[in-house]
């Protein structure tokens, strides 16, 4: 046994991962930050907070030392992808782990071969989102939830390796965030193909009880 | 009988039981927003892995959530927990109508007493509405809280031989290793 003579200074670097919400308990940890974030400090009412559009999105999930600590919902259209419902927990701000999130999001939309960003941002954030190289659409100001916005965007680079229709088709089946990983379907390609169909039988009458 | 005043400037508070997904997601985001938003409580805490074997009610303003609370159910005693209003709603008895309304669920399923932990802080609050401690002498548990009853009845005036004699309630969770049952 070798006795350690010199102790190493403990490493308080806060770990930081970022994931797609991909359980329902993810989703919550989700809805959770942004009930705190939305309803609890900027007292958004709670319908438009859940507005209708979260199942039609891909959420994010950061955590800062395994605890949920950010988040972000992703909504796809053809030439842009918006980033909203960004939020970081309270006491994990002025780290600068939002921009950490967003550079996240950034690359996943590039993965997905997406060249845009866009975001409706509260006026107050401009300064800090420009820092990012988003920059006005134009001068309309508008006003939701109490709050005034800016329609922004930015260019995303494009991406050598983004999804295409050529792309290999058992690629765009993986779990998005881990593209460069066999997913659980090449793995399901194993067992080959029997082709599996249940014969077609009358179905019995059936009665409520 | 208790009345309590169930509306904020003209507009009704209504509690319900959740019986959807989307009911209970209400209950979590008030309770997100007041235990997480504003007290810092860490997730994992808040959503202690009790939520699906539990009950919520849901106040609402209009059809705003405002306030929830969540029944757990023991053979001795029901257990209301996560009490909590948004804060720009209290004031206006929205708790107090949210454990009437949990006592009444515990009546209909034949209870015969309800059992809360509170902070030493809130215990002036609860006292006030006849909930009496479990143990006077007792210290407060290792997180902080005390441990006070209530019976399920209405009429029936708090009085010590009503308290169940043993009551068991979760502990920490033992560290792994330990001896599993």
């Amino acid at each position: 046994m070798t006795t350690q003579s010199t102790l190493a200074p403990p490493d308080l670097t806060p770990v930081v991962t970022i994931k797609i919400a991909a359980t329902s308990d993810e989703m919550l940890q989700c809805y959770a930050l942004r009930a705190a974030v939305f309803m609890g400090e900027q007292a958004c009412p709670y319908d438009e907070e859940f507005d209708g559009n979260d199942y039609t999105a891909t959420h994010v999930i950061m955590y800062v030392d395994g605890e949920p600590a950010g988040s972000m919902r992703l909504r796809w259209f053809q030439s842009f992808c918006k980033f909203e419902r960004c939020v970081v927990l309270r006491r994990y701000r002025g780290l600068g782990i939002h921009h950490t999130l967003n550079a996240w999001c950034k690359d996943f939309a590039r993965r997905k071969g997406y060249t845009k960003a866009y975001i409706h941002l509260q006026k107050r954030h401009m300064p800090m989102m420009e820092k990012e190289g988003f920059r006005r659409v134009d001068d309309t100001v508008f006003k939701f939830s109490d709050h005034e916005y800016y329609a922004i965007y930015c260019d995303l680079a494009p991406s050598a390796d983004a999804i295409t229709l050529e792309s290999a088709p058992m690629v765009v089946n993986r779990p998005e965030d881990r593209l460069d990983e066999a997913g659980v379907l090449e793995m399901s390609a194993e067992r080959g193909a029997s082709n599996p169909h249940a014969p077609h039988a009358p179905r019995p009458e059936r009665h409520a009880n | 009988m208790t009345t309590i005043p169930a509306s904020i400037d003209g507009v009704p508070v209504t509690t319900r039981t959740a019986m959807k997904m989307e009911d209970s997601l209400q209950a979590f985001a008030v309770r997100a927003a007041c235990f997480i938003g504003e007290l810092d409580v860490p997730y994992t805490e808040e959503f202690d892995g009790h939520d699906f074997g539990a009950t919520h009610i849901v106040a609402y303003l209009g059809e705003e959530p405002v306030g929830t609370v969540r029944m757990r159910w023991f053979q001795a005693f029901a257990m209301p927990e996560r009490l909590c209003v948004i804060q720009r709603f209290r004031g206006h008895d929205v708790g107090r109508l949210l454990i009437e309304r949990c006592r009444k669920l515990a009546e209909s399923r034949g209870c015969n007493m309800l059992y809360v932990h509170v902070l030493p802080n809130d215990m002036a609050y609860w006292e006030k509405q006849g909930w009496r401690r479990l143990d006077p002498e007792a210290p407060p548990a290792s997180n902080g809280t005390v441990a006070l009853v209530r019976p399920v009845a209405e009429a029936q005036a708090v009085v010590a031989e009503q308290t169940p004699e043993v009551v068991t309630i979760r502990q920490h969770a033992p560290a792994s290793g330990a001896s599993r049952g």
